[in-house]
């Protein structure tokens, strides 16, 4: 009998205050493509960076091809072997495709015409298209992506693992994608496909093993012989999540108006492609898309900190196409941005430096600021949005993660806005912050406020919004009725489905 | 050529000078800098060249006049250069502080150590140099013989220096590894290269070439004892020549000629009777190098510049 | 790791004093005698404790230097030029206004001192602020023209004509002098400590010293905030700049008899050390200026016990050496105990 080509058994892994893993265990036959499915927060990176040595676990075997190994580092996982992709690529971008690709592996001396030609030929070999000679900087990240796979190959890598590989690739390169991994496994290797889009599974994979809550919930189930329903179920539990109470909308006038607009993103690529859209005041518009599609350039413009190519902002009436982020501030607009610690926030400046940024143009007393004013302004925050925060005058950066958002929504927040643009607000939250977070948006909208709110989390956004925008490569390619739409419609148009078959 | 000098009314003793003293100073700078090139190559910035340097200089005269031998001098130098070096390997890559402040602090510990060590040689009358050697045939050939391939074997061992590294940088893993430590450390990490390894081996082979070139002063006639004040800030323009020859080998010795025609020019202008003054001049390098880092900044929005990427950038892997 | 820096820095120096042990063995110095020279000349009597106070003042206004500018993230390792380069125009408004009332003439110089020091600093700043040019090397190679164009100065254009064709510019106007407030100490230990005092105030206090916080802490920070980093990157630089001119200026109308290529004497590389050491907060420069000055001051009356007075160089490399692995070797300690937690 053939062993398996990986076997994780009860594996355990604990950070602190989080355990990402809890005995969750895999099994891998060689020559297939497993998928390891589970919602964002399921283990399942964790896992792997165990498998491909990154991580040591706690508690637990890995066995590679029946035999059980300890792995050091990822070297030690490369040399057995396992070969992964992370999500963050690790190429040197100067370095042209083969230097990439031969880099920790290559001959003592290196003849760069005959590298080039190897790694070619490799390329070739398993269906890719790539120029071996081409800097890396010039590629684009589905062609970086291909880098990554062969730098796995070039090493012989037997199990290649691969942490969502599709968030960064057109539909068009998902296609392909698929289609060198079924090389792959033809090749009698073994591909390992993190994910959590059911539709992918589906097409790509041959078996797929569910996590959930750093367990695993359902092990090696033929793909074939489940339906993405079962799968979907398995994911989330049978547990229905409880959504926060939202009462019906009553939406007013447009508080931000975004018409026909264009953005460049700082390699000089159109980001954000011709978008229109309103936000009506007391409505919640929520922003669904598959990461990377000119979500945060479009936020960012709308804030003031990306450059506008074409097209009109407008808040309020006000035109802020131009205006500097403060203008904007002070025109009604709030900006909670996708990166807390390195936008919104300055995590080594204490609470109150935080807490004033926005505002600190109207505490000054000539050139000094109103410090008695400043502490007065933080306190009202910290009391008024519960931040349980240690000293007012200690650096941010000991606040909790749920903590550091509540400041930073409520300093947005203490401006009475009459927009609130929020990016990813509720991303790495524990669930109590997840909840007040959410809360909060919806008391706001309550209130009267428009709120525009991008989020990945397709059921945060199903059980928040009033009607949902979904974006794909940098257009808007539907709008559904968040009381009507169903996960599948709007997944289809995440993927750019029904917008290509409509166009 | 002849007809140029006539009318610059110079005679062709002083031009022949101009060229030996270029090609003096140009190995001077190059093997100072091409040490430093190769420290930046692998993403340390190494500010200590002047006190490491110093160090070399006096180390290698002491161990040339005490062995008798101005090869073993040159040895004896690159080893003190190199042991200079150590300290920034070690709290720079070892510890992780701050490349600069660490690179200045070596320059100061560097000049103080090499007077202090060099405090009873200053007025030292022993000489150990190197003398010319004379490349068979080209040697012959007329201007140029006498000047470029008529000189110390240091000038020889320079070139070599160069080409090897251009060979190791370009040809070989080891190169390629040196590399991507200093464009991306979490990259080569990743790959299997030890980032401390590679960045401390660079920055020690760095210092053993800056006190190559502080013993190549004081082994050979060009001044051949110890003083004080010795270096006299041409370990900055050895700084200064990296970045104008754009961090490669090749380049860097193209601009090792350029600036080393400009310091010659110094000491063997007023022969010409040129009414320019030299200090004025010998601003020259400083100021090109300024602008050709602008010009590697404003090129750098379309293109990669030709800086390592995690120059000055200290490498800790990350945790979770 | 902040408040353990006074410890590091006794670390650092206890080291500096081991080491320097070590290498005054070697050489067979007497090391006794040479530390206690050392003391006795920098802080064994009023009047060397004066000469000390003197020494450190350029220390401190370098370091102050640097500190403004590491405030932002920025490395003005350009003090030593802009020392120079601030004393040369303080020559020239020296020379401009000769006959000018002593007062009159000394403030003039001082703020010439100033403005000489942002010039110096402006095209690095410039170059920073629009394009994005590392100011380290800017700052760094802005050094070596300053030295050389005073050289040039002393040789040519500001020849002495009573130099008796030694290359030196003439004595300073009479007037220029700042005036003796204790023993060997001028006015410019109190303006010293006035201008630290009062940027460490206003920097703390002031909008602009917010401003220059967050900016410090990202640019898309700065950005969200709508704070330019153009004009800060600009502005604290050429402030920068201004302050290690100004020292330059209370070096020559203090100290210095005269102009010439060693009026800054590494004070601009000193005081980089000096403001590393002390995790660049004012307060703190000020005291380890006062060291620096004592090391120096004391290193060169150790010539006379005919001991190298190359040691104070070694001293001062080696407290900053020893500091940084006090500093490191503790942070590491913390961090293995956090990571036993963390593992079991």
């Amino acid at each position: 009998m053939t062993h398996p080509a990986v076997e994780l058994d009860g594996i355990w892994k604990r950070f602190p205050g989080v355990i990402a893993n809890a005995g969750a265990g895999l099994t891998v036959r060689p020559g297939t493509v497993h998928a390891v499915l589970g919602e964002n927060g399921a283990g399942k990176t964790t896992l792997m960076n165990c498998l491909a040595g990154v991580y040591r676990p706690d508690e637990g075997h890995v066995r590679i091809d029946g035999r059980t190994m300890i792995f050091a580092s990822p070297a030690d996982a490369l040399a057995a072997g396992i070969g992964m992709v992370h999500q963050e690529f690790r190429l040197v971008p100067t370095f042209t495709v083969a230097e990439n690709v031969v880099l920790g592996a290559a001959p003592r001396v290196l003849d760069t015409a005959e590298i080039e030609r190897q790694v070619g030929e490799m390329a070739a070999r398993f269906g890719f298209q790539v120029e071996p000679d081409r800097p890396v900087w010039q590629l684009s990240m589905g062609e970086r992506q291909r880098v990554e796979i062969l730098k796995a190959l070039w090493r012989d890598a037997r199990v290649l693992i691969l942490d969502e590989p599709t968030a960064v690739l057109t539909p068009q390169e998902a296609v392909e994608l698929g289609e060198v991994l079924r090389r792959m496994v033809a090749d009698g290797r073994s591909v390992i496909f993190i994910s959590h889009k059911l539709d992918e599974v589906v097409s790509f994979c041959d078996e797929a093993t569910v996590l959930r809550g750093g367990e695993t919930v359902a092990a090696s189930v033929p793909v074939a012989d489940v339906d993405a329903s079962e799968l979907a179920r398995l994911m989330v539990g049978d547990v229905a999540v409880e959504a926060v109470p939202i009462a019906v909308a009553m939406p007013g006038d447009p508080a931000l108006t975004v018409d026909n607009l264009f953005v460049r993103d700082a390699r000089g690529l159109v980001a954000v492609d011709g978008v229109s859209f309103d936000v009506r005041s007391g409505e919640i518009v929520g922003i669904a898309g598959v990461a990377g599609n000119g979500q945060r350039a479009l936020t960012d413009a709308i804030a003031g900190l990306e450059p506008v190519e074409a097209g009109t902002v407008t808040v309020m009436r006000t035109d802020v196409t131009n205006a500097p982020p403060q203008r904007r501030f002070a025109a009604g607009l709030a900006y909670v941005p996708e990166d807390r610690l390195g936008v919104g926030l300055a995590p080594k400046l204490p609470v109150t430096e935080n807490a004033v940024m926005r505002e600190f143009r109207t505490l000054r007393r000539g050139p000094l600021l109103n410090w008695a004013s400043a502490r007065a302004f933080c306190d009202r925050i910290v009391e008024r949005f519960e931040v349980k925060i240690g000293k007012r005058d200690a650096p941010l950066a000991g606040l909790s993660g749920g903590n550091l958002q509540r400041l930073l929504l409520g300093r947005e927040l203490s401006g009475k806005p009459d927009v609130v643009v929020a990016s990813q607000p509720t991303r790495g939250l524990d669930v109590a912050g997840v909840r007040a977070i959410q809360r909060l948006i919806v008391q706001q909208r309550d209130e009267g406020t428009g709120v525009l709110m991008v989020s990945e989390d397709l059921d945060e956004l199903l059980s928040l919004a009033d009607r949902i925008l979904v974006m794909n490569a940098g257009r808007i390619v539907g709008e559904f009725n968040a009381r009507e739409a169903t996960r599948t419609q709007i997944g289809e148009a995440m993927m750019g489905t029904t917008a290509e078959a409509s166009a | 050529m002849i007809g140029l000098l006539a009318a610059l009314d110079i005679s062709e003793a002083a031009f022949l000078g101009l060229v030996v003293a270029t090609i003096q100073f140009a190995t001077l700078l190059y093997l100072a800098a091409l040490g430093e090139a190769i420290a930046e190559r692998s993403g340390v910035l190494n500010l200590g060249v002047e006190g490491m340097m110093a160090v070399g200089a006096v180390c290698g005269y002491i161990g040339a006049v005490s062995t008798g031998s101005p090869w073993l001098g040159l040895v004896i130098g690159a080893l003190a250069g190199a042991g200079a070096a150590g300290v920034h390997a070690v709290v720079a890559v070892g510890l992780g502080a701050d490349q600069v402040v660490s690179g200045l602090a070596l320059t100061i510990l560097g000049l103080g150590l090499a007077n202090f060590i060099g405090d009873g040689y200053t007025d030292d009358p022993r000489r150990s140099q190197f003398t010319d050697i004379d490349i068979p045939l080209l040697s012959d050939i007329p201007w140029i013989g006498e000047t470029v391939f008529s000189t110390t074997p240091v000038t020889y061992l320079a070139v070599a220096l160069g080409l090897g590294t251009w060979f190791v940088m370009n040809r070989t893993a080891l190169g390629l590894g040196v590399r991507a430590v200093g464009e991306s450390a979490s990259t080569a990490d990743a790959a299997g290269h030890s980032v401390a390894v590679i960045r401390a081996v660079a920055v020690l082979v760095g210092g053993a070439f800056a006190g190559l070139s502080g013993a190549y002063l004081t082994t050979t006639a060009i001044v051949g004892a110890w003083s004080e004040g010795l270096i006299a800030g041409r370990g900055w323009i050895a700084v200064a020549l990296v970045i104008f020859g754009a961090w490669r080998a090749g380049r860097v010795a193209t601009g090792a000629v350029i600036f080393g025609f400009t310091l010659a020019l110094q000491t063997r202008l007023q022969p010409f009777g040129v009414d320019f003054s030299p200090i004025l001049l010998s601003m020259l390098p400083y100021i090109l190098t300024v602008i050709v880092l602008i010009v590697i900044s404003i090129r750098a929005r379309h293109q990669p510049s030709p800086a390592p990427a995690g120059l000055g950038i200290a490498y800790r892997r990350e945790e979770r | 790791m902040r408040g353990g820096q006074p410890i590091a820095f006794v670390v650092g120096l206890v080291f500096a004093l081991v080491v320097g042990a070590a290498l005054l063995t070697i050489s067979g110095d007497p090391v006794f005698d040479t530390y206690q020279r050392m003391w006795d000349r920098s802080f064994g009597t009023a009047d060397t404790l004066s000469a000390t106070f003197n020494r450190a003042v350029p220390l401190a206004l370098a370091g102050l230097a640097v500190s403004i500018a590491a405030t932002m993230g920025l490395w003005n390792i350009g003090a030593e030029g802009q020392i120079m380069f601030g004393a040369t125009a303080a020559t020239l408004v020296g020379r401009i206004g000769a006959e000018w009332p002593s007062p009159v003439l000394i403030v003039a110089m001082l703020i010439g001192a100033a403005l000489g020091g942002a010039l110096w600093a402006l095209g690095p700043g410039l170059a920073k602020a629009e394009i994005g040019v590392s100011e380290i090397i800017t700052t760094l190679m802005l050094n070596e023209v300053a030295v050389r164009l005073i050289v040039y100065l002393q040789t040519g254009p500001w020849k002495d004509p009573d130099g008796f064709g030694f290359p030196q510019i003439t004595v300073k106007p009479e007037g220029s002098q700042l005036g003796i407030i204790w023993e060997r100490s001028h006015l410019g230990v109190l303006i010293a400590l006035a201008v630290i005092a009062g940027f460490a105030w206003f920097v703390n206090r002031s909008v602009w010293g917010y401003e220059l916080r967050i900016a410090g802490a990202s640019a898309k920070t700065a950005a969200y905030a709508g704070i330019s980093m153009r004009k800060k990157v600009l502005g604290v630089l050429v402030l920068s700049g201004a302050v290690a001119g100004f020292a330059g200026g209370v070096e020559l109308a203090g100290t210095a008899a005269r102009l010439n290529e060693n009026i800054s004497n590494g004070f601009g590389f000193a005081g980089i050390i000096v403001a590393a050491l002390a995790l660049m907060r004012p307060s703190g420069v000020a005291l380890v200026a006062v060291f620096f000055g004592a090391v120096q001051v004391g290193g060169q009356s150790i010539q006379t016990l005919g001991v190298s007075p190359a040691v104070a160089g070694i001293l001062q490399a080696l407290i900053l050496f020893g500091a940084i692995g006090a500093a490191v070797l503790s942070t590491y300690q913390v961090a293995l105990v956090e990571r036993k937690v963390v593992t079991p």
